[in-house]
């Protein structure tokens, strides 16, 4: 098993990187459409799991989606500042705003269900702004960036191939980002303050500084590849950028996949794209609502019976076959 | 009247009980003493029906106990005070007793049986409205102590009475158990203070890292060379 | 203006007065089961959709159709508790809000699929009377009464009879109650369908007043939560107090700017609170 492993695995993860540098030169245009959208709530996704897996659950990825996608938007169409730059503005402020609150949190004890709620709070808060100052955001309606071609100054691209290898690269890189924390002594923090937050304290680990420090990773990622998606799709929606639905989508596509593993929010988001495409394009004409409803029943059966996400309770059913060869 | 036959219990993978057996007879008091992890509380756990046992069996009244939930355990007569009492603390004193009868064979007789425990504990009269969460702590393992007698047990079970209270308290702790000793009650106790516990004994048990390690009567314990070293500090 | 403010003003406390049954449902769910119950809001929606298709479609008196609706959502909430809540009790807390996710999905969709997205109401309308230059709605009036009986005799229940007793015991020490004979399990079920029967009563309150939709109670279960830790945790008084105060800030507020400035001054008190007074206005401390 354990031989295979080390041919079968690198040779599949190889294969598939090749399909997936080639693939966009072949397949039609609707896949590649898919293929984007899944990199880039992947990579959000797998930001979101920064936070998540040191048991700082957050509702309220929204509110940075918002916030970061917003200041990038109406920084350029009405002062024509290049998204390049309004994105790093954007991201700054999103991480000021959530990471912000969050440090308060951190250093009062607001952890568990009332810090859950709290990022929900802060999501309805910025998507109320949106509609409140909707004489320039364009409320409900959304808003749309003023097309100038494609013009990588200016971060947009007529072309879909464009954005399929920028979101693949961005993807990459919140893997990278995900290792890096792994390795690093805030992973070994982390784990010390889950097996006993007071003892963990005691000698001395800075827990506040630490999980600010992963909220703030976390939400500049999560802001940029917000932008990227607008940047991809040229309007804003805040019902899928910053409502309380976006926040509750993050949060679903890292935990089914499982939000420990590194793979298991990019899992998570393939299958949550896919149900959804699989329900609106085979059932959705017909059975509007019902396919919906089905979708938020699979939902729930999922949570019940794979709690620990799909990809780790493969990990763990793999891991329990390991040792039983051992014995 | 309460059997527990190799018993092995733990949380999670690791077991911290290993093939305990003890015995309580009817109308007496026995003891569990040891140092801190020795597996005393899980015992008294599992028995409670909080923990489940991984083997083993426990019986009552001869009849098997082991794997009944916690209410069942109650409704059977075993009432269990853990450590610190645990009072409900945004209740008053007299709420805190009438949930002490919860149980259906209690709850018939709730006014009889208070009237009982306000004569043996005059103090909890005098404070019946009080919120019991504003109690010192000597008052409130008097009120948790009298809250187990509300359910009109036949073996009460103590998880270290005298932990956390002053040297003072724990001398009137001591006596209310006496006095409740002297109305006839089975009582099991798990103690660090080893001495005072002793005293009250029938019975005693001596428990290390989960194992069963001396069992005796009263005076043999107290003779016992290698207990009075470490246990009794003599 | 001060006309408007003082419109707004005794809207406010009549609104109050429907949220504080529903703060008091979410209190007794998340301090017995320590469950958010996210789908609340939803089941005061589908109970009002029952109260329509009662009084509407079937043409069943108002009132009876209101005592029906309750019994669908205390039946809606059995479901929801039996077949969702249960099974994850002792899952992690991200989990439980998942599972609660994917029921406000299933309702929010189900109610779609089977009415359309049309908004619907119940085509009765009640008299309004002036007070000085107030208006106030009959249709505000009924919600705050009946609030106020339905509050009392909460109240009543939990402080006289065993079973409430009980309740609070569990929300103060689960395992103790374990300990004195309390069927836990069957103290979870039942203040899950009381919080079901709590909604249905909000959702017989609220049928006058507004027209509702598939996507109709959201805010609600924000607003709730909001003001179960504005009232502190297990303070039921608190909360009562908390959810008028609620009502009449955010009814004021948006009068004078807008509704949204209105809600949005909730949540920054609500985060402001959390941060520097958990324990809300008068309850106990909730600091794990």
């Amino acid at each position: 098993m354990k031989r295979l492993n080390r041919i079968a695995l690198p040779a599949t993860l190889g294969s598939l990187f090749l399909f997936l540098m080639v693939a966009p030169f072949f397949l039609p245009l609707y896949w590649i459409h898919i293929f984007i959208l899944i990199f880039i709530w992947a990579s959000i996704a797998t930001a979101w799991s920064y936070m998540a897996r040191f048991g700082v659950i957050s509702l309220g990825h929204g509110a940075i989606l918002g916030i970061g996608t917003y200041v990038t938007a109406l920084l350029f169409n009405f002062f024509g500042i290049s998204p390049l730059l309004g994105m790093i503005i954007g991201g700054v402020i999103a991480v000021v705003f959530f990471a912000g609150i969050g440090y308060f949190c951190f250093r009062f004890g607001v952890i568990g269900h009332y810090f859950a709620v709290t990022t929900l709070v802060q999501a309805m808060i910025v998507y109320l702004l949106i509609m409140y100052f909707r004489d320039f955001t364009g409320g409900s309606l959304g808003l749309t960036l003023n097309p100038r071609g494609t013009n990588p100054l200016f971060f947009q691209f007529e072309d879909k191939i464009y954005f399929y290898f920028i979101s693949i690269v961005f993807l990459g890189l919140t893997f990278y980002v995900w290792k890096r924390i792994q390795k690093s002594k805030i992973q070994r923090a982390m784990a010390a303050i889950e097996n006993d937050e007071a003892a963990a304290e005691s000698i001395g680990i800075p827990i506040v500084k630490y999980k600010t420090i992963v909220t703030a990773i976390s939400s500049f990622f999560t802001a940029i590849g917000g932008v990227i998606y607008a940047q991809y799709m040229m309007t804003l929606n805040p019902d899928v950028l910053s409502s309380v639905g976006a926040s509750l989508d993050i949060a679903f596509k890292a935990i089914l996949g499982g939000m420990y593993t590194l793979w298991g929010p990019f899992i998570g988001t393939t299958l949550i794209i896919g149900l959804e495409e699989y329900f609106r394009v085979v059932h959705g004409a017909t059975l509007i609502g019902w396919s919906v409803a089905a979708y938020g029943v699979v939902i729930i059966v999922l949570v019940i019976f794979f709690p620990q996400g799909l990809h780790g309770t493969i990990k763990s059913v793999f891991g329990k076959r390991v040792q039983r060869t051992i014995k | 009247m309460l059997q527990v036959e190799g018993v092995s219990a733990g949380y999670g993978k690791f077991n911290i009980l290993n093939n305990i057996s003890i015995k309580v007879e009817s109308g007496t008091t026995v003891i569990m003493v040891g140092s801190n992890g020795a597996g005393k509380s899980t015992l008294l756990k599992t028995i409670a029906g909080v923990v489940k046992p991984a083997g083993g069996e426990i019986y009552f009244e001869g009849a098997r106990i082991d794997g009944k939930a916690p209410h069942q355990i109650v409704e059977l007569g075993i009432a269990f005070v853990p450590e610190g009492g645990r009072i409900f603390p945004d209740l008053s004193v007299y709420e805190n007793l009438k949930m002490g009868s919860y149980t259906s064979r209690a709850r018939r007789e709730f006014q009889t049986t208070l009237q009982e425990v306000f004569e043996l504990f005059p103090l909890l009269e005098k404070r019946k409205k009080q919120v019991s969460g504003s109690l010192s702590g000597g008052e409130r393992q008097m009120l948790s102590i009298a809250r187990a007698l509300m359910s009109k047990p036949k073996l009460i079970m103590l998880d270290e009475p005298s932990s956390g209270l002053a040297p003072k308290i724990v001398t009137h702790v001591f006596e209310f158990i006496e006095t409740i000793k002297a109305q006839g009650y089975s009582i099991l106790m798990v103690e660090q203070n080893v001495l005072k516990a002793v005293d009250l004994a029938d019975y005693a048990y001596l428990l290390s890292t989960g194992n069963l390690v001396y069992q005796g009567k009263k005076e043999e314990f107290l003779q016992n060379p290698e207990i009075k070293v470490s246990y009794l500090g003599i | 203006m001060v006309n408007l403010i003082l419109n707004g003003l005794a809207n406010g406390i009549l609104y109050g007065g429907g949220l504080a049954l529903l703060a008091v449902g979410m209190n007794l769910i998340f301090g017995v089961l320590n469950v958010i119950h996210l789908a609340y809001g939803q089941c005061v929606m589908v109970a009002l959709y029952a109260v329509y298709v009662f009084a509407v479609l079937l043409h069943i008196p108002i009132f009876i159709s209101c005592l029906l609706a309750v019994a669908v959502s205390a039946l809606l909430a059995l479901l929801i508790h039996v077949s969702v809540v249960k099974p994850l009790l002792k899952a992690p807390l991200i989990n439980q809000l998942l599972a609660l996710a994917g029921v406000i999905i299933v309702l929010e969709n189900l109610i779609l699929a089977t009415f359309g997205s049309d908004y619907v109401g119940l085509q009765i309308s009640f008299p309004v009377f002036s007070i000085a230059d107030i208006f106030v709605k009959v249709s505000s009036l009924i919600p705050f009464f009946v609030g106020i009986i339905t509050l009392i005799l909460i109240w009543m229940f939990l402080t006289r009879t065993y079973t409430g007793l009980a309740i609070k015991a569990v929300v103060q020490d689960r395992e103790m109650a374990d300990l004195v004979g309390v069927k836990t399990d069957r103290i979870y079920l039942l203040t899950f369908v009381i919080g079901g029967v709590l909604a249905g009563i909000v959702a017989a309150c609220f049928a006058p007043i507004y027209t509702v939709h598939p996507h109709f109670g959201a805010g609600f279960t924000l607003t709730a939560f909001v003001i179960v830790v504005l009232g502190g945790l297990g303070n039921l008084v608190g909360g009562s107090v908390a959810a008028f105060l609620i009502g009449i800030v955010s009814q004021v507020a948006g009068v004078i700017f807008s509704s949204e400035i209105g809600e949005i001054l909730v949540y920054t008190i609500f985060i402001l609170f959390i941060l520097f007074r958990p324990q809300g206005l008068l309850g106990v401390k909730v600091r794990t």
